[in-house]
């Protein structure tokens, strides 16, 4: 039994897999059904103990608001911060906790943080370890996405020790997948970039490999973009082909299966029938869906990459990388032939599939924890932090402190002075994010430090923020008259209210939310219907020239549509965001014409 | 801070080539691979200081000559381009938040010939900063020459206005980034 050992786990929005290093190579391990993708789902049967896995999976139509799936996306968010969207297309009840936390409420009487729903999943993976390798397990490298916040990050830290883990690193996905690219490579001098678009969330990064030492240069991402959205537009799409009109929770549940594995199968066949026999009752519906058909759904979502891996390369050749010499695909949406086309199309390279998409990161993480237990000695490794990181200043502003893309464990310290006679103590609230406005970057929280009360700026706090090699935000305070320090706690920025006051707030606004959940939805799609309309008409006056008779009457009757449905007095939401969407669609063409034209008059 | 250039063992220098302070880091990284964060972070601090000639340059004065007074103000030369700044990124702020709210590629299609004009303002102003920069960057050898002599105030001088340069490049790159994005 080896005590030191450490074993890697990739937690993924929909998948999670463990491995370990063993005899210097990495390797996944299976679990007593001979499975390594472990889905990420739990589900809790009522009066027994929560299934994990691929059980629970199978009960996501059955027991749809028990079952909980892709808890990811809501790891270490606040539940404001979640649209009216993101909790209505999802099949299990999101609320409010009592510091504003997202929780899950499963019964009247049960609500499970998504920090104990990853455990349970972490719990399982530890269990798998431990039967394959024979031996207790406590320590872990978990993977996380590159671009997760700090609070993201604390959450999927805190997940790991509820699973009786401790967690020995942090590893951003896409590093942990150039780790597995890299180690049997270790002679080449590179550049390359992983393109890690997964479950929920898409990663880029670029890397520099150069006798053994791996070192991130940039990262960019987006933890809200992933193969779930796929399948919700393709389950979208297979109700409005079929005229299912509303549907429950199971049906959605239904479908949402049944999308995905339609949006599987068009990876390696050109169209799919798509059968859903008794579906309500005695009916039987079936529809065939093209991979072309597919692809005009999937395209606006995966176009969203584009601009994320041209920022990364435009700030990695800042850094000193011009050019990247391999584009390496990980995360099971990779192996849609449009992400890969796209990719050839936007950067001329040929993306490298040597990769195997759902395990490379498992693999690095494995890689990972055997640098760190010391069974893997020729590698060492460097990453970035992918946001940048202040404090809020006068008039709102965000004053960065640590800049994005900023080789960690990184360190930079701010000196505060007291504004006024005799204050004794001064709270700054510290953010993470890439905007000028303090209010649209993430708030991590406030710190309070303390002053030796004094006449107006005779006290001195020098405030040190640094980022370790987790990604994770600490804040120390030195005291410039003693030299003492302490480490500061980052506190919810809600916790200064009145705890009563506080939960009377947060009940009433879930009471809000829920009442008036169609109404919220009914506005975001009223907005968006204000925002299309003249959109048509300024795009239609530009370049309306260009299309044929056929395609403007489809547009015009698309937005004739959306005026219908904006006029009921019911507030159908679900009918103006069908009409919303098949207007989007049908000016697809017409966007890409204007986007174009953009670019002619401005031509050579 | 401790000195940047004796965390990477490398002379006090203005004319430290950038393949020099990266194989020095990496040989750091590799010896202190497993150190304290502190350490780490020292380290990768400095060659982020002296990778850059602004920052470097600000490193070498504060090595060489302390006690100094920092230059502050804008040159008149540059009072020109200072004034033209403001406007171009403030529209382009504009048409940014314009941008983000559009939820969808038509309302985002609309902005299309915007954008394409702002890339082309904030690119002119790009083209502008950066041999304004690259002049006083390459200016380095006489710095070090006047410093042999006991001289720094026209590396002093240089610092103040690489400073505004550096800080508008950066303005205008991340606008330009953001742009990519639209």
């Amino acid at each position: 039994m080896d005590d030191d050992l450490i074993i890697g786990i990739d937690l993924g929005t929909t998948h999670s897999l463990v491995g370990v290093v063993d005899s210097g190579f990495p390797l996944v391990l299976a679990d007593s059904a001979g499975e390594r993708l472990l889905p990420s789902c739990v589900t809790w049967p009522a009066g027994r103990a929560p299934l994990v896995g691929a059980g629970a999976m199978r009960a996501r139509a059955l027991a749809p608001e028990r079952t909980v799936a892709s808890i990811k996306r809501f790891m270490g968010r606040p539940f404001a911060d979640l649209t009216a969207e993101e909790v209505e297309t999802t099949p299990y009840r999101l609320v409010a906790g009592s510091r504003g936390e997202t929780l899950v409420q499963l019964d009247d009487e049960t609500l499970v943080s998504p920090e104990e729903v990853s455990a349970l999943i972490l719990g399982r993976l530890r269990e798998t370890a431990e039967q394959a390798l024979e031996q207790p397990v406590r320590r872990a490298v978990v993977t996380v996405p590159a671009y997760f916040n700090h609070s993201q990050r604390e959450a999927t830290r805190k997940a790991a020790e509820l699973a009786g883990l401790s967690v020995e690193r942090l590893l951003n996905e896409p590093t942990a997948a150039a780790l597995a690219y890299g180690l049997d490579r270790l002679g080449e001098d590179a550049s390359v970039a992983v393109y890690d678009l997964g479950g929920g969330t898409f990663d880029l990064s670029v890397l520099r490999m150069r006798e053994g030492l791996f070192e991130v240069v940039a990262t960019a991402g987006d933890t809200r973009l992933g193969g779930d959205d796929l399948d919700l537009a393709l389950a979208r799409h297979l109700a409005e082909s079929l005229g299912l009109g509303p549907l429950s929770e199971s049906e959605e549940a239904i479908l949402r299966v049944r999308a995905r594995e339609t949006k599987e199968t068009l990876s390696t066949e050109e169209k799919v029938a798509v059968r859903l026999p008794f579906f309500r009752g005695g009916e039987s519906h079936e529809i065939e869906v093209t991979r072309e058909r597919f692809e005009r759904l999937a395209r606006p979502i995966l176009d969203r990459t584009g601009p994320i891996c041209r920022r990364a390369f435009a700030e990695a050749a800042e850094k000193g990388v011009a050019s990247v010499e391999r584009l390496i695909l990980v995360g099971g949406s990779t192996r849609i032939p449009l992400v890969r086309e796209s990719l050839r199309e936007w950067f001329g390279l040929d993306p490298d599939l040597s990769q195997h998409p759902d395990e490379a990161v498992a693999l690095g993480a494995a890689i990972q924890a055997g640098m760190l237990c010391g069974r893997v000695r020729q590698i060492l490794l460097v990453d970035v932090t992918p946001l940048s990181l202040g404090i809020e200043t006068f008039g709102g502003l965000m004053n960065v402190i640590i800049p994005r893309n900023s080789t960690i464990p990184v360190k930079a310290g701010e000196l505060f002075t007291n504004a006024v006679d005799g204050q004794e103590s001064m709270a700054i609230r510290v953010l993470q994010g890439e905007r000028e406005l303090a209010k649209d970057n993430w708030l991590l929280g406030e710190v309070v430090f303390p002053f030796s009360a004094g006449p107006k700026g005779s006290a001195r706090v020098g405030v040190q923020f640094s980022i370790n090699r987790d990604g994770l935000l600490e804040v120390l305070a030195r005291d410039t008259a003693t030299g003492e320090d302490h480490v500061l706690e980052i506190r919810d920025a809600a916790v200064d209210v009145e705890d009563e006051a506080v939960e009377r707030m947060i009940g009433e606004s879930i009471d809000f939310a829920f009442e008036d959940m169609n109404e919220r939805v009914w506005t975001e799609a009223r907005l968006k219907s204000e925002e299309l309309l003249p959109a048509v008409e300024a795009a239609l006056g530009a370049v309306g020239g260009r299309l044929s008779g056929e395609e403007r009457d489809l547009v015009a009757a698309a937005a004739a549509g959306v005026r219908i449905a904006l006029a009921d007095e019911g507030h159908d939401a679900k009918a103006l965001k069908s009409a919303n969407a098949a207007l989007d669609e049908a000016t697809q063409a017409l966007a890409a014409l204007l986007v174009e034209a953009a670019f002619e008059d401005a031509g050579p | 801070m401790t000195d940047p250039f004796a965390l990477l063992d490398l002379p006090v220098s203005l004319l430290l080539d950038p393949s020099t302070v990266e194989e020095s880091w990496r040989q750091r990284v590799r010896e202190t691979s497993g150190a304290d964060e502190a350490e780490a972070s020292e380290i990768h601090s400095a060659r982020a200081l002296l990778s850059d000639p602004v920052a470097r340059l600000g490193a070498w004065l504060e090595a060489k000559d302390p006690v100094a007074v920092p230059e502050r103000g804008i040159a008149t030369e540059l009072m020109d381009l200072f004034a033209r700044i403001g406007p171009v990124l403030a529209s382009t702020d504009a048409l940014l938040a314009r941008h983000r709210k559009a939820t969808t590629a038509l309302a985002r299609a609309v902005l299309a010939k915007e954008s394409v004009a702002a890339q082309l303002a904030v690119q002119g102003l790009l083209q502008e900063i950066q041999p304004l920069k690259a002049a006083l960057t390459g200016r380095f050898a006489e710095f070090e020459a006047a410093a042999a002599g006991g001289s720094y105030g026209e590396a002093r001088r240089a610092l103040g206005q690489l400073k505004f340069l550096k800080r508008w490049e950066a303005q205008c790159r991340e606008r330009l980034l953001a742009l990519l994005a639209t």
